[in-house]
């Protein structure tokens, strides 16, 4: 982010300044040795790019990365070699290899992905074993690989009638390709598709529960690092003239997480740096060659204890210093809610469309029969309701009633052991998640689960993944789709964070989400779901952790939301104010069965919810109580 | 068939060996695992360090490969110091490794181990050269009783010497975890990290004691494939960790008696498959059973099925 975000201005010296220094490097390094260091460490950046879209966008341990810069090299060294007698041209090979690559990380991926962090890295570095112990085998009964020995003198490139054959032909080559992924690296990370990842990286069943279909992207994370190393593999092997089973072992691997990990997980700058930096740098420490391993090794724990966001990281004179206007002068912040008023308070909130809506006979969502065991303890049990559109329906009972429970039943996060889940008549029980989000159920989290490290204004961004579409085609080549999605994200974002006035917009669009107020966040959830444009929304206890004045002010405006915008609302709530006064009905459950139902005033006083609530009549002096 | 009935027997004693050594390392990665929800990278090393120790241990008692005393206590000696050694690396690495990353996201806490793996092998690597050292176990077992016969089968006495050491290790940590205060809190911690803090439980002081034990018992485990194998070289512990992860996946993370079982079922299962395929494949064994216990049942034979809170 840091280095090439500026105005146009800015930007344009910076690229002209890069340009200029790929075209003379080449031609003022002191030697061959040099040059060849120069190449090499193009190579390096091609492939601390890709590992950093699996690692580090993604955050997926993926320990296989090293085998598909192998894949990549061999194939190359298969079809443009005297090895079987194939000579297919370099502009032919380099996609081949690429996408075979990509179609090996597929596979992989699709059996390995379902499973946790630790499992995949597991998997992988299997996969790795296997791959080497292939490449040192296969050259009997029959020679495919060369075994030790490897396979060497193949076809120069040839592009077009253009040789490339002297190393300065390749400085341009690699650092072409090099800055082709740099480019295409950045694209990803300001899309739909970066913020997919990094909201998966932060919390992947928020995520999911937000509309990303989390095994689409982390399969996608794979198959894009897959075909980058792929293709880094055919320039290194090209390069380097020959391939063998040693060029792709655990030691390239570790070389490659240094630098991902120094130049910091995700960030596209740092990991250039850090590949720059691990490429040059043992160069000058040659006579402790010996002791290279044992020295990234430490990299890795050092860094990892003291910087794990690497060594760009914050620094200051690369980030921009913005301007707080929740700090004075003297640096003293400011409480968010006096400045709130200052700035006039919720005006934009209440620039709503004059129409008022009310709920109507339409059922839009229907339970039925829905049972949930955990081992032996039934959460809920043949519970049944309906819900009618725009209507706010509110779930009141003890703790452990099954109210969450029911709400990650109707989300998807769980599958109920018995019953039916209908939203508008469609069976979605069983459903994913994403999917039930993308038909139009979206949830808010009891205990909060936003992205922290994502902005404010991101938060509310990765709430449109699931209406939107741009495929990395579309984001990598900035096709018209993913140029109009941007804008229209872009837009909602405005409009659905402008309903919470300057809670939420202004200098907070940039500000990390875990430095908001408990409040905001609580508000910052909701604006989330609201981004996905749900048709039926779950919020479950939006006014926990909120002081007297926030609960007022929370009650207002979910009211506001059926009233002025028409959602359909279905509320866990404990505080029994917020829910008399803005429910239609309300049920009452109590160890997973449906109590009561109907108008507050009945539910309230209802004999067994009072029962549920404060005990049974005659067992303590309290009973009796009037809600 | 024929060759099949004399083999299977010997078969069994020899994935019983491994097995049980499988089981060592296994622990190692489930306690550790089960406490703080990390896979361990480094243990196969710790492992790789204990066989160091025991080569070192006999090679000092030793004169021109004779051993200066009573074999029994050399063996003994080799095997204790070599968990002392290892147990210690293992504070060390907890220490300094995976403290400081308690609360940091899981990708780091790999990284670290990942980190600690690389730095430990070539440190062995730096100081005790890439060739491999060979432990001289004919001065510790006379001629006499290297073989044993019980009926078509027979017994190395280094093999029923590996057989015996496990199964004691074993029956002890079992006792501990069950019998004792620590046991107790260890498996509270387990738990429940968070509200065993709160009951008064030392965390820290836990989790240094899971290391010391996983890491004990790693070293124990890599002398004695020494004196099985006869031969150590820096790079044994990546196999052996791979190995040792698969018995603790097999078996179910995070449970001790799962961890035994899937070391024996795993040490069984590749001297079986030495019967009826070539040499060559046994390691694969171990990486097909991985993926297919990762597939079809992941949380592995004796493991609980743990669903996310909401």
């Amino acid at each position: 982010m840091t280095l090439t975000v500026g105005n146009g201005k800015r930007k344009a010296a910076f690229t002209a300044a890069v340009a200029a220094a790929l075209i003379f490097l080449p031609h003022v390094m002191p030697n061959d040795y040099w040059l060849r260091i120069y190449l090499v460490t193009g190579i390096w950046v091609m492939l601390a790019l890709g590992l950093n879209v699996v690692a580090g966008f993604a955050g997926l341990f993926d320990l296989s990365y090293v085998a598909f810069f192998g894949i990549g090299g061999y194939t190359f060294a298969l079809l443009s070699s005297d090895q079987f007698g194939i000579h297919l041209p370099f502009l032919v090979v380099l996609p081949v290899a690429a996408f075979l690559t990509m179609g090996v990380g597929i596979a992989l991926g699709s059996t390995s992905l379902r499973l946790k962090g630790d499992y995949l890295a597991i998997v992988t570095l299997a996969f790795a074993q296997i791959f080497k112990l292939l490449l040192l085998n296969l050259d009997t009964p029959v020679n495919i690989t060369g075994g030790v020995n490897g396979i060497f003198g193949f076809d120069p490139i040839n592009i077009f009638g253009l040789k490339i054959e002297s190393p300065v032909g390749y400085a341009y080559l690699i650092w072409f390709f090099a800055c082709l992924v740099t480019i295409g690296a950045y694209r990803l990370k300001m899309s739909r598709l970066g913020r997919g990842w990094e909201s998966l990286r932060e919390d992947e069943l928020a995520s999911e529960a937000v509309g990303v279909n989390t095994t689409r992207m982390k399969l996608m994370a794979f198959a894009i690092g897959a075909f980058v190393a792929g293709m880094a593999g055919v320039l290194f092997a090209s390069l380097q003239d020959s391939v063998f089973p040693n060029n792709f072992d655990f030691p390239q691997l570790v070389i490659v997480y240094c630098m991902v990990i120094l130049g910091g997980l995700g960030n596209i700058p740092g990991v250039i740096v850090g590949a720059i930096l691990l490429s040059v740098l043992p160069e000058f420490l040659r006579e402790y060659g010996a002791y290279r391993m044992m020295f990234y090794g430490l990299v890795l724990i050092v860094l990892m204890a003291l910087r794990p966001q690497g060594i760009l990281g914050e620094i200051g004179f690369l980030t921009r210093k913005k301007k707080r206007p929740d700090k004075d002068e003297s640096g003293v912040l400011k409480a968010s809610t006096d400045l709130y008023y200052a700035e006039g308070g919720e005006a934009p909130a209440r620039k709503a469309p004059k129409v008022r809506y009310a709920r109507t006979s339409r059922v839009l969502l229907e339970v039925e029969g829905l049972t949930q065991d955990f081992g032996g303890i039934r959460a809920l049990s043949g519970l049944s309701f309906t819900l009618h559109e725009r209507e706010i329906l509110s779930i009141i009972g003890p703790n452990g009633a099954g109210k969450t429970t029911l709400f990650n039943l109707v989300s998807g996060i769980y599958r109920p052991t018995e019953g039916r889940i209908l939203f508008e008549g469609r069976d979605i029980t069983g459903l994913r998640p994403h999917a039930i989000v993308a038909l139009g159920v979206a949830r808010t989290f009891q205990n909060l689960r936003l992205f922290n490290k994502m902005s404010v204004l991101d938060n509310a961004r990765v709430g449109r993944f699931c209406r939107t579409h741009a495929g990395p085609v579309s984001v990598l080549l900035h096709l018209p789709r993913h140029r109009r999605e941007e804008m229209e994200t872009q837009k909602k974002a405005d409009e659905i964070l402008g309903l919470f006035g300057g809670r939420l917009t202004g200098y907070r669009y940039h500000q990390q989400a875990m430095y908001l107020s408990y409040a905001n966040r609580r508000r910052l959830e909701i604006a989330r779901v609201l981004m996905t444009e749900p048709r039926l929304l779950l919020l479950d206890e939006p006014s926990a952790g909120m002081n007297p004045q926030e609960t007022k002010e929370i009650t207002a405006f979910i009211k506001h939301l059926r009233d002025a915008y028409g959602y359909t609302i279905l509320l866990i709530e404990h505080k029994l104010n917020l829910v008399r006064r803005i429910s239609d009905r309300v049920i009452a459950l109590d160890y997973g069965v449906k109590i009561a139902e109907g108008r507050y005033r009945e539910v309230a006083n209802n004999e067994k919810v009072i029962e549920a609530y404060l005990g049974r009549k005659g067992h303590g002096k309290r009973a009796g109580i009037k809600i | 068939m024929d060759l099949l009935l004399k083999e299977l027997p010997q078969q069994l004693v020899n994935g019983l060996t491994l097995g049980g050594v499988y089981a060592l390392i296994a622990i190692g990665y489930t306690m550790v695992y089960g406490i703080l929800g990390m896979l361990n990278f480094a243990h196969g090393e710790i492992y790789m360090i204990g066989g160091f120790t025991g080569w070192w241990v006999l090679h000092l008692l030793s004169r021109n490969h004779q051993v200066v005393m009573n074999a029994a206590v050399v063996i003994a000696l080799m095997i204790v110091i070599a968990m002392g050694v290892s147990a210690f690396v293992g504070v060390l690495t907890e220490r300094f490794a995976y403290r400081p990353l308690r609360n940091a996201p899981r990708i780091n806490l790999l990284l670290s181990a990942l980190g600690v793996s690389i730095f430990l092998q070539n440190l062995v690597l730096n100081y005790q050269g890439a060739k491999a050292r060979v432990f001289y176990v004919h001065s510790l077992i006379p001629e006499s009783v290297r073989l044993i016969h019980l009926g078509p089968v027979v017994i190395t006495l280094t093999r029923l010497i590996v057989i015996a050491v496990t199964f004691l290790l074993m029956a002890l940590l079992s006792i501990m975890i069950k019998r004792t205060k620590a046991g107790k809190a260890m498996r509270a911690t387990a738990q429940d990290l968070e509200m065993a803090t709160f009951l008064g439980i030392d965390v820290d002081r836990i989790i240094v004691l899971v290391f010391i034990i996983g890491s004990a018992l790693g070293g124990a485990a890599g002398t004695l494939v020494g004196l099985l194998f006869t031969q150590v070289d820096y790079y044994v512990g990546f196999q052996a960790g791979l190995k040792g992860f698969t018995a603790a996946v097999l078996g179910g993370i995070g449970s001790i008696p799962g961890a035994m079982l899937g070391g024996i079922i795993l040490g069984l299962a590749e001297s079986l498959a030495v019967t009826f395929l070539p040499a060559a494949y046994k390691d694969v064994v171990a990486f097909v059973i991985l993926v297919i216990i990762l597939i079809v049942k992941p949380s592995g034979l004796l493991g609980e099925k743990i669903q996310e809170k909401v």
